[in-house]
């Protein structure tokens, strides 16, 4: 039972990440592989405080969402010159600098050691400290995230992005000043993958750089891929799949590093044979 | 006589010099090999880029895959060095053409986007690399020879597979710009690359040729890779890395142009190789992105142009 | 009245002049026809008037300003509109979609917050009547036969009112009732007082609409005056068959 409320919380992070990619590569159509790096922005910056200020998780988390929203407009400034393959590895690049710079900054983040003992979030004296009330608040989040997307995509706001998506010199040519608004979605997207970054930090206590690298975002690209691009049931589908199908081959008995290894054979092999037979995904809207 | 102190003086200074210039020349033989490193990997990225015309993302796993074949040949089979050399290469050359058989020609033939193969090329990159971890674990490993002699050279000293490494750089290089210029299939690879429908209408099997492309350049990435593991060693996740530095060598050199990938493999290495002995080695991939963004944003065509 | 001008301007490729030192000027009232060979630089022209190329010499004046680096995005509040000589309609978006694009607030801010607007349904209603395709208002605007994408983009043009309007190969592909609709909604835009320009490369339809015409060859001005005059020229014939 409690591995259920373990499952069923992760796929709550994973899905708000999912969410949240989604609104960049689905209903904009940018590649983005940076979402990792916002993820871990979020995680360190939410744990940085708990542990050295005893601030509120959720005031904690909010100034992790700010931070990784200014990192955010900086990057997507650069960002914003290029398309395509380069605008993919220039996102990756960024991965890998704010994963270098988790690593290598020990002052701070205290590099490959992580934080340990981050504590688990409190309201008005009522704290979520038990998996099963960490879990509520997990599922509080995600709906509030899936609603925001939600709220995004149903506004004109969102129409111009898929407007983007399609053919961004065309809907310019109509007044529409797209750089602004690719680089809005990116900040909004990068505060919401922060987010789940304030809540994976608290829900494991402790966190290091290991989890905020390139194949990890590439795992939040194939979360919204297999759910299907544009759609924001798909991404919390997507979640789902990929967190639950290989956690059941821990079952298999094999040692823990290789069911490790076998999970991104499999999530790998998933990207193939989406491209392969079904690039729209499970529930997709947008066909690349 | 002040002449004593003087000469000590002088002498402290001029070994002072020496060593700074041993320093100097041992930064740029290090940087040298690493740079003839990056430039296979440039070479081979650039020639699927140019006729497949996507962003092979797999590619990186295939310098992996051709490092840890020579290590299963030649450490753990115990066979020579020189066939354990040959056979990795081959190897690597094998799954790079079996790859673009099984999933990049099905792509390419449905007329997929750009962005379809680059996520398929992900997913390649992660399943090799994965199944390379499962095989022989993520432990680092090392290729290097038990008693390598070690040459001195101009004050810094370089070891025979580093040597080794620089001569098979130059001679793929060299070889490649024969190929291109004088043979029929280095004409046919050209006429790809510039349009491959137009090439079609002429009677060239672009098919056929692209396959060809991508087993040559998978054996040249397999060949980086094992030169990296004598160099700095094996680790299942090298290809990416060294895929990465093989693409900002591309870009920073110049896109297109083979001496510009050469050129920028070499600067990059040289970069990478000043950063690291002011700073610490764990910046390498920052230091090498933030050199490709800078680049990216002022002078996108690289320095030699097309 | 002068809309927009051109004087001098240029664009080049490489060596050639793909624009070269044209001076045109689009009054407004008026049906501007822009003709010529293929390659002769009017869709060229087009795009560096509207911030999609850069121009490499002369100028650009719109209501009596001088452009300089033009955006794309800042050619709608010049009052400039136009179509795509390639329909660039945004496929997978439904067709109402498609028209509402065009009809909604541009600041961000204000577009997060706005729904579908009654106002703006019915405007996109009106112009989704006129081409015919209200019907298919909900499909996505990339099952549409050809003849009706060109009828959506001529739609996307027209639905909010602008001063000058350039219309590139509007009539290529479409049934004769469409032409007849078509014509009509240029004329009428016409006659509400605003500058538009139209390439063709049917004769017949540009004798029945235009009141003005250029005629470019290889970027270069050759010809202008009325239709009637200007067709029967014999440089413009020559241009047309080729040396």
């Amino acid at each position: 039972m409690e591995y259920l409320i373990y499952i069923a919380t992760l796929v709550c992070i994973y899905g708000i990440l999912g969410l949240s990619l989604n609104l960049v590569v689905g209903e904009t159509g940018l590649l983005s592989i940076a979402q990792a790096g916002f993820y871990g922005i979020g995680a360190y910056a939410t744990a940085l405080l708990l542990v050295h200020t005893g601030v509120n998780f959720f005031v904690a988390m909010a100034l992790g969402m700010v931070l990784a929203g200014v990192i955010a407009l900086f990057i997507g400034t650069v960002l914003s010159r290029f398309s395509g393959d380069y605008y993919a590895l220039v996102s990756l690049g960024f991965n890998v600098i704010v994963f270098s710079v988790l690593l290598n900054w020990r002052s701070l983040t205290q590099g490959p050691l992580g934080i340990p003992q981050i504590s688990q979030p409190m309201i008005f004296g009522f704290s979520f400290s038990t998996p099963i009330l960490f879990l509520c608040l997990a599922l509080i989040l995600l709906l509030l995230v899936y609603l925001i997307a939600s709220f995004i995509t149903s506004s004109s706001f969102g129409r111009v992005l898929h407007a983007i998506r399609e053919d961004e010199e065309a809907i310019a040519v109509f007044g529409y000043r797209t750089t602004y608004y690719k680089l809005a979605i990116f900040v909004i997207s990068a505060m919401l993958a922060a987010l789940a970054g304030a809540l994976y930090a608290s829900y494991f206590t402790y966190i290091e750089p290991f989890s905020f690298q390139v194949v990890n975002s590439i795992f939040i690209l194939a979360v919204i891929i297999l759910g299907g691009l544009s759609s924001h049931r798909g991404a919390v589908l997507g979640a789902l799949v990929l967190v639950i199908v290989p956690e059941a081959l821990r079952f298999t008995g094999l040692p823990s590093d290789i069911a490790a290894q076998m999970q991104q054979v499999f999530y790998g092999l998933i990207l193939i044979l989406l491209m392969l037979y079904r690039p729209q995904g499970l529930l997709g809207k947008f066909r690349m | 006589m002040g002449g004593g102190a003087t000469t000590v003086a002088i002498k402290n200074s001029v070994s002072g010099y020496n060593l700074a210039m041993e320093i100097v020349v041992q930064l740029l033989l290090n940087a040298l090999v690493a740079g003839a490193i990056y430039a296979l990997v440039a070479l081979g990225f650039n020639l699927i880029y140019s006729t497949a015309r996507f962003f092979d993302f797999g590619y990186g796993a295939l310098a992996a895959v051709g490092g840890y074949a020579t290590f299963l040949f030649y450490k753990l089979l115990g066979l020579d060095i020189f066939l354990s050399l040959i056979l990795g290469v081959l190897i690597a050359g094998t799954i790079g053409f079996l790859i673009e058989r099984v999933v990049y020609r099905p792509l390419r033939a449905r007329k997929s986007s750009k962005t379809v193969l680059l996520v398929a090329s992900i997913g390649v990159l992660a399943v090799v690399q994965a199944i390379i971890a499962i095989l022989f674990s993520s432990q680092f490993q090392t290729l290097a020879l038990s008693n390598q002699q070690v040459i001195g050279l101009l004050g810094g000293s370089i070891t025979q597979t580093q040597v080794i490494t620089l001569l098979a750089g130059l001679i793929i290089m060299i070889a490649l710009a024969i190929t291109f210029k004088y043979t029929l299939f280095g004409k046919a690879v050209r006429a790809v690359s510039d349009d491959e429908e137009v090439a079609q209408i002429v009677g060239i099997n672009s098919e056929k040729t692209i396959g060809y492309v991508f087993f040559i350049a998978s054996a040249i990435g397999g060949l980086a890779g094992i030169a990296a593991g004598f160099d700095t060693g094996l680790q299942p996740m090298m290809g990416f890395s060294l895929l990465l530095k093989g693409v900002v060598a591309s870009i920073v050199g110049g896109v297109g142009n083979m001496y510009g990938a050469v050129l920028g493999a070499v600067l990059l290495a040289l970069i990478e190789t000043i950063g690291v002995w002011q700073f610490s080695g764990e910046w390498k991939d920052a230091v090498a992105f933030a050199v490709l963004i800078i680049f990216l944003l002022f002078r996108p065509q690289g320095i030699l142009s097309r | 009245m002068e809309l927009l001008e051109t004087k001098n301007l240029q664009k080049k490729f490489g060596g050639v002049h793909a624009v070269d030192h044209l001076n045109l000027s689009f009054e407004s009232g008026k049906i501007t026809a822009l003709v010529g060979p293929n390659g002769s630089g009017k869709t060229t022209l087009i795009n560096t008037i509207t911030g999609l190329l850069s121009i490499d010499g002369g100028e650009i004046i719109v209501g009596g300003v001088e452009l300089k680096f033009v955006q794309p995005s800042q050619v709608a509040a010049l009052g400039i509109t136009r179509t795509f000589q390639s329909v660039r309609l945004f496929g997978q978006i439904s067709v109402l979609d498609n028209i509402l694009l065009v009809l909604t607030k541009r600041d961000i801010g204000s577009a997060l917050f706005e729904r579908h607007s009654n106002q703006h349904l019915k405007a996109a209603e009106d112009v989704l009547k006129k081409v015919g395709l209200w019907e298919k208002r909900d499909e996505p605007a990339e099952i549409l036969s050809y003849g009706q994408r060109k009828l959506l983009e001529i739609a996307r043009a027209v639905s909010i009112p602008a001063k000058i309007y350039f219309f590139d190969e509007p009539f290529a592909g479409l049934f004769v009732e469409m032409v007849k609709t078509v014509s009509a909604i240029l004329q009428e835009l016409r006659n509400a007082g605003a500058a538009v320009v139209l390439v063709e490369h049917d004769m017949e339809l540009v004798r029945n609409l235009a009141d003005k015409c250029y005629v470019l060859d290889s970027g270069k001005l050759i010809a202008e005056g009325k239709p009637e005059e200007v067709l029967q020229k014999p440089e413009v014939v020559e241009a047309y068959l080729g040396k």
